[in-house]
């Protein structure tokens, strides 16, 4: 495919965008506004823009992932809009800015980028750590003192930050940010290990196992994800964190002895904190039995499973449903929104772009030469992957739901600036390792 | 707004997320396609760039060609000076390899005469009597 296929269809995904919108405004007995060409022009900017930074920046990169992206995108945009209808909030505005700042820094990623490589993060991995240590901690800085920044709790979990810059105030989720930082110190600490790491291991049966000394990084993120399950209440991160440290562990040794470990210590963290934490223990509660207590903790999965029930196979129609019935329909469980309004055809669909984005992600670590860059890769393709199924799967019911946001669609701005990074790094990636 | 043209519209929005899919799914399949081809292409195509009467015949080589005289082999070589089947062409992963049929008046590789089986790079030059040929 060429970058002109990939333009074209940057422009159809930015159709569906308005299209979506103005079904949902037809079905709510409104006439056609403003909205629908508001909802095009964002898109074709933002992600227009975009391309067109790529083919300045990083012209050998792929030209596979910014579509899917896209339209990933413009599915959870529209619904969100079509929540904004139901509930009277205004979101799909703040939204609007959202898609066109995060464009802006993906594209701004891959200009500082262009007069260096992506490997000036492995020399300077120490600082980056730092630096996202810092970002995960900074919510838990006080709410009450004179200084413009502040931690926020929001729903019981402080991930929330406060800038408060005069005339307006600013809220944001360091983590989402901080998570990148994360994902290429461990890359880089993996690809300076990686030899030392693959051979020290005894074998026992079929399993290889690492040497002790070996499980130290292995225990220390461990050690790292409970401390954010304790300091800030959040499982998703905490969860996040873990698996995809254990996957990129696996990735970089080929260790089958690494993901039992991993395993088994995840399943010791989860028994304690659900002995331990209430929240923990409510989440368990509502994915067993959402029915049983349905008026409590199941509420929002089972109005989740009633919205993908109706949906049935086509869906109710955009803005013809109910999604406004589930709680935090727009950011945690968009893909239930999206199940009803679409049924199970859009959700296949969802899943589809997803699975394309993905495995694009993991195409680019698999062609990689270079070893911090193809772990990097594969890391970033792994955090994308594990929030898709920890959050798709929280709301099918298939594991505990875990709070974490469905990457590109749902509501939310320091996602979204979190993923599009993301994905400005991948593609610089495949620029460098482009043959 | 009628129901009939809602419920219209909504299937043409399914219908077009649906065609967005399979046009991204196309543009990956055409992309490693293009890919797949072309390293399989690398080196295991043989085109004649010197002869009397089969100049820029292309001979796409895939598992084994034989090549000779005879109109029996599988590429017929009109060279006076070929043997009836004068040499075996094996395609491999990356390339092919050229076995020599005891052939009377030898293949070169390269101007070198082929003693045992030899490894054919993009590139190479292969010279049977008066026929050149080259490995693209």
């Amino acid at each position: 495919m060429t970058r002109n296929t990939e333009g074209a269809l940057i422009v159809a995904a930015s159709v569906l965008a308005a299209f979506g919108v103005t079904l949902v405004n037809f079905a709510q007995d409104r006439s056609l506004d403003a909205q629908t060409a508001l909802t095009f022009l964002v898109f074709l900017i933002a992600f227009g823009g975009l391309h067109l930074a790529v083919r300045a920046f990083a012209p050998k990169a792929t030209p596979l992932l910014l579509a899917p992206v896209t339209a990933l995108t413009a599915l959870g945009f529209f619904q969100i809009y079509r929540l904004d209808l139901a509930m009277g909030t205004d979101r799909a505005s703040f939204q609007r800015w959202w898609i066109l700042i995060a464009a802006t820094l993906a594209s701004l990623t891959l200009l500082v980028f262009k007069g260096t490589t992506i490997s000036i993060l492995r020399r300077y991995r120490n600082i980056t750590l730092l630096i996202s240590l810092a970002l995960i901690l900074l919510p838990n800085l006080p709410t009450d003192w004179g200084f413009p920044l502040r931690g926020l709790s929001v729903n019981g979990s402080r991930l929330w930050v406060l800038l408060d810059v005069g005339f307006t105030s600013f809220q944001f989720q360091p983590a989402e940010l901080a998570k990148l930082g994360l994902v290429a110190y461990v890359a880089g600490y993996l690809a300076d290990h990686q030899r030392a790491l693959r051979e020290a291991r005894r074998r026992m049966g079929p399993i290889a196992f690492p040497e002790p000394r070996q499980l130290i990084p292995l225990l220390v993120t461990w050690g790292i994800s409970v401390l954010i399950l304790i300091s800030q209440r959040d499982l998703g991160a905490s969860l996040l964190l873990f698996v995809g440290f254990v996957l990129l562990l696996y990735a970089a040794t080929g260790t089958t002895g690494y993901l039992v470990a991993g395993g088994f210590m995840g399943l010791v963290a989860g028994v304690a904190s659900y002995l331990a934490f209430d929240h923990v223990q409510r989440r368990v509660i509502a994915w067993v039995a959402p029915f049983e207590h349905y008026e409590n903790e199941g509420f929002q999965i089972a109005q989740g499973l009633f919205a993908l029930g109706t949906g049935s196979l086509s869906g109710a129609g955009p803005g013809l449903g109910r999604p406004d019935l589930i709680p935090n329909a727009s950011t945690d469980f968009i893909f239930a929104a999206v199940g009803e309004e679409l049924g199970f055809a859009g959700t296949v669909s969802v899943i589809a772009l997803f699975a394309v984005t993905v495995a694009v992600g993991l195409g680019i670590a698999f062609r990689s030469r270079d070893t911090f860059r193809k772990l990097f890769a594969a890391g970033l393709s792994f955090v994308l992957a594990v929030q898709t199924i920890l959050i798709i799967g929280g709301i099918v019911r298939l594991v505990p739901l875990t709070g974490i946001t469905l990457p590109f669609m749902s509501y939310g701005g320091s996602a979204l600036v979190g993923n599009m990074i993301l994905v400005a790094l991948l593609l610089r990636i495949s620029h460098e390792e482009a043959p | 707004m009628p129901d009939i043209i809602l419920a219209l519209l909504r299937i043409i929005f399914l219908g077009l997320v649906y065609l967005f899919v399979w046009q991204v799914a196309r543009a990956i399949g055409t992309h490693l396609g293009i890919s797949l081809r072309q390293s399989r292409r690398e080196g295991s195509r043989v085109v004649m760039i010197k002869s009397e009467t089969q100049q820029g015949t292309e001979v796409d080589v895939q598992d084994v060609t034989v090549l000779g005289r005879s109109p029996e082999a599988d590429v017929n070589l009109d060279d006076p000076y070929a043997s009836e089947f004068h040499m075996r062409l094996v395609a491999h992963e990356n390339g092919m390899v050229l076995h020599d049929l005891g052939s009377t008046n030898g293949t070169y590789v390269n101007g070198r005469r082929v003693i045992a089986p030899i490894s054919l790079r993009r590139g190479d030059t292969i010279q049977v009597g008066k026929t050149v040929m080259e490995v693209r």
